[in-house]
């Protein structure tokens, strides 16, 4: 009885209360409340997580600064005396810019389209290279960096709010953010650079013969696929087929599937390909193609490279090596790779860059550049741990050998 | 000002899809994830029909249908073939995928120099003042002849029970009527217009690309959501309108975060708060009502 008694009594006090007070203004106090506690907690923890990621920004920038400063010394020695008979312009320019401040303030803004080790590479790459041209961030040159996340949606949204801000440039990393940028920018005196796009033909932002379809230009990372096959020959004298794991999503990796089609039959080697849609297509894939095949080839697929420490875990079980496409990728555990170095993409793109921010020439008048030369890397520790013998003469040839394997640190 | 254009854009493009998902999730109370899949198969009909020559307008209608034929599978598979309507949606959503890449070709198709309802000669002698306006004199109309449709479908006797059969399903049943079937009738529709939404999004971007079709659903129920709290209050305003200013809002959201750009990957947290706001201030508005749309 008394409990009932209670609860009447609270219930008539409810009611009470909600006619003086106004339930409308209770619940719309409650929601504001709610909302401002929950949006500063968010707040805080975004904050916190800017803070993290300019430390490992910065961090990974200390740690880029002395990889270049081993990695110059060596690929100054290689690489100058081909630069410079290849382009004697740029070292013209280098000779007489270097250190030397550019005129004027300069926005751009780049948009890179996901998050990954070569793409990042080569946005700090694009950034040194304009450095060296006399344009300095911070000093007479803006950067709006925005990544998209993977996303199409967004990355088209980036290049039309770089567009409607008028920037002086638009970067683009990437083959989606370099198509968005294009589009948005097309009727808009603004020039698109772009970076790590594989085949700029195949993606209509340039003619056949080279030239610009626009007021665009940029520099390709198309894969030197016959030095890769070169390469895996010479590690492996024996092997026979080679397994390939792609995105059938990213026109890059297709593109280069085809090309690893055209010439592995040059290097007696079959090809074995596997098509994955997502992420999480990986690990099953993983384990049947490496029951097909004598060694796994990587592309610069996104999705694969992302998910590379469960392919390598993988393979190192059923003690087959994996040959990666860039540094970062030996740096984890592949056995060796003849590949793209992003970095030095990049600078390339920061030249181009600077030649159109000083009105030199207009991007419509510059044809897209790749790399030529490609960069050898090995992996001592993965080597040692399959048992495989890298010739001597590789171990040398090698920009960098590495003595750990990255995944199992 | 470019910035604004944009923004309403592509609030526009994806008011189209928005519109379809107002169909599966609030008239139909039922949860489609063909979407995924239906967007970019709408991007991949009309690109491919495009390369092959047809005229712009006639690949959208065509690009319309090939998303109706997809959401009727979906309604089969569910309805008839008695799968949970979740599973069947991923079903067709997953098998789209191969098909849109069959369909395409490849995996990216540029269009870049093609003639296309947003880049042809009619357009091109406007004068110059009018050019950055030119991609909303052609969205506005056809998003208000959506919206116009889908409004007077709605008020026929089969949009009538279209929007019981959310409701009450045992009405549609002693009318003798099946809802099975108006089920697979909202469906198609449903993933009709998202294909549409998808066919000019690739003429505005002027290329496909298979991987657009992922998170369209989140950004259409986002749409959808936003539309109908926000507004909520204004009873003047049918659901549809409601929805297509929510797809704007959506974008808006998304500007201002990447306007905002603290550092370039807390760009989808800001959208998350930002989102969480918005809701917030909708949330004044009458809650009996959005409760149903939750």
């Amino acid at each position: 009885m008394k409990t009932t008694m209670n609860r009447e009594v609270i219930t008539r006090m409810k009611h009470r209360v909600k006619r003086i007070v106004g339930h409308k203004v209770i619940r719309t106090i409650n929601h504001i409340v709610f909302g401002v506690i929950l949006s500063t907690f968010m707040l805080i923890s975004m904050l916190g997580l800017a803070a993290c990621s300019n430390d490992t920004r910065s961090t990974s920038a200390e740690a880029d600064t002395k990889n270049e400063a081993s990695q110059e010394d060596r690929k100054n020695e290689s690489s100058q005396e081909a630069e410079q008979q290849s382009n004697t312009e740029k070292n013209v320019s280098n000779n007489s810019d270097k250190d030397e401040i550019f005129e004027g303030n300069f926005t751009i803004g780049i948009s890179q389209f996901a998050q990954h080790g070569s793409l990042d590479n080569c946005r700090e790459g694009f950034l040194l290279g304009l450095a060296e041209q006399g344009f300095v961030e911070g000093e007479n040159l803006t950067i709006d960096y925005q990544n998209a996340g993977a996303e199409m949606a967004v990355a088209s949204q980036i290049a039309e709010n770089f567009v409607g801000k008028s920037y002086d440039m638009i970067m683009a990393v990437a083959t989606p953010a370099a198509m968005h940028a294009y589009n948005a920018a097309m009727d808009k005196d603004i020039p698109v650079i772009y970076s790590a796009v594989s085949d700029p033909v195949a993606a209509e932002l340039a003619q056949p013969n080279g030239e610009s379809v626009g007021n665009i230009t940029g520099t390709s990372d198309a894969l030197p696929v016959e030095a890769q096959l070169k390469m895996i020959r010479e590690i492996m004298p024996d092997a026979e087929t080679i397994g390939i794991l792609y995105t059938t999503s990213e026109a890059n990796s297709e593109a280069t599937v085809k090309i690893y089609e055209e010439l592995a039959p040059k290097y007696d080697f079959e090809l074995v390909t596997s098509g994955i849609a997502t992420s999480a297509d990986i690990p099953l894939a993983t384990d049947n193609i490496l029951t097909k095949v004598d060694c796994l080839s990587n592309l610069t697929d996104n999705t694969v490279v992302e998910s590379l420490p469960t392919i390598l875990d993988k393979a190192f079980a059923a003690n087959i090596p994996v040959f990666g496409s860039e540094v970062e990728q030996v740096d984890l555990g592949c056995l060796a790779s003849e590949g793209v170095d992003y970095i030095t993409l990049g600078k390339k793109t920061g030249y181009l860059a600077a030649q159109v921010l000083r009105g030199e020439k207009t991007a419509n008048e510059l044809n897209f550049e790749t790399i030529s030369e490609s960069f050898l890397y090995v992996n001592s520790a993965t080597a040692e741990k399959l048992g495989v013998e890298i010739p001597q003469s590789m171990a040398d040839r090698a920009l960098e050998n590495f003595s750990e394997i990255g995944v199992l640190k | 000002m470019t910035i604004l254009i944009g923004i309403f854009e592509q609030g526009l493009i994806y008011a189209v899809m928005a519109l379809g998902l107002y169909i599966t999730y609030v008239i139909l109370d039922l949860p489609d994830l063909t979407v995924d899949g239906s967007f970019p198969l709408g991007s991949a009909v009309c690109v491919a029909l495009i390369i092959a020559g047809a005229n712009p307008v006639l690949s959208l209608i065509i690009s319309f249908f090939a998303g109706v034929i997809a959401g009727i599978i979906t309604g089969i598979i569910h309805v008839k073939l008695r799968i949970r309507d979740l599973i069947s949606g991923i079903i067709v959503m997953t098998g789209l995928y191969t098909i849109n890449l069959i369909i395409a070709g490849k995996s990216n198709v540029p269009i870049f120099e093609a003639t296309t309802i947003f880049n042809n000669d009619l357009l091109k002698q406007l004068p110059e003042s009018f050019k950055p306006y030119r991609v909303l004199l052609v969205l506005i109309p056809i998003v208000i002849l959506c919206k116009i449709a889908l409004n007077r479908y709605l008020h026929t006797k089969s949009g009538l029970l279209l929007r019981s059969v959310g409701d009450n399903q045992n009405l549609i049943t002693t009318m003798a009527k099946d809802p099975g079937n108006m089920k697979i009738l909202g469906l198609a529709l449903a993933n009709g217009l998202v294909a549409l939404s998808g066919a000019i999004l690739a003429q505005q971007q002027r290329f496909f690309e298979a991987s657009q079709g992922t998170g369209t659903m989140v950004m259409g129920l986002a749409s959808v959501i936003i539309g109908i709290r926000l507004f909520a209050r204004i009873k003047l305003m049918s659901f549809p309108l409601k929805v297509i200013l929510g797809s704007i809002v959506y974008k808006a959201i998304v500007a201002v975060a990447i306007a905002l750009g603290l550092s370039a990957n807390s760009l989808k947290l800001i959208t998350a708060i930002l989102l969480l706001i918005i809701l917030l201030i909708g949330e004044h508005g009458k809650r009996e009502k959005a409760k149903q749309y939750d």
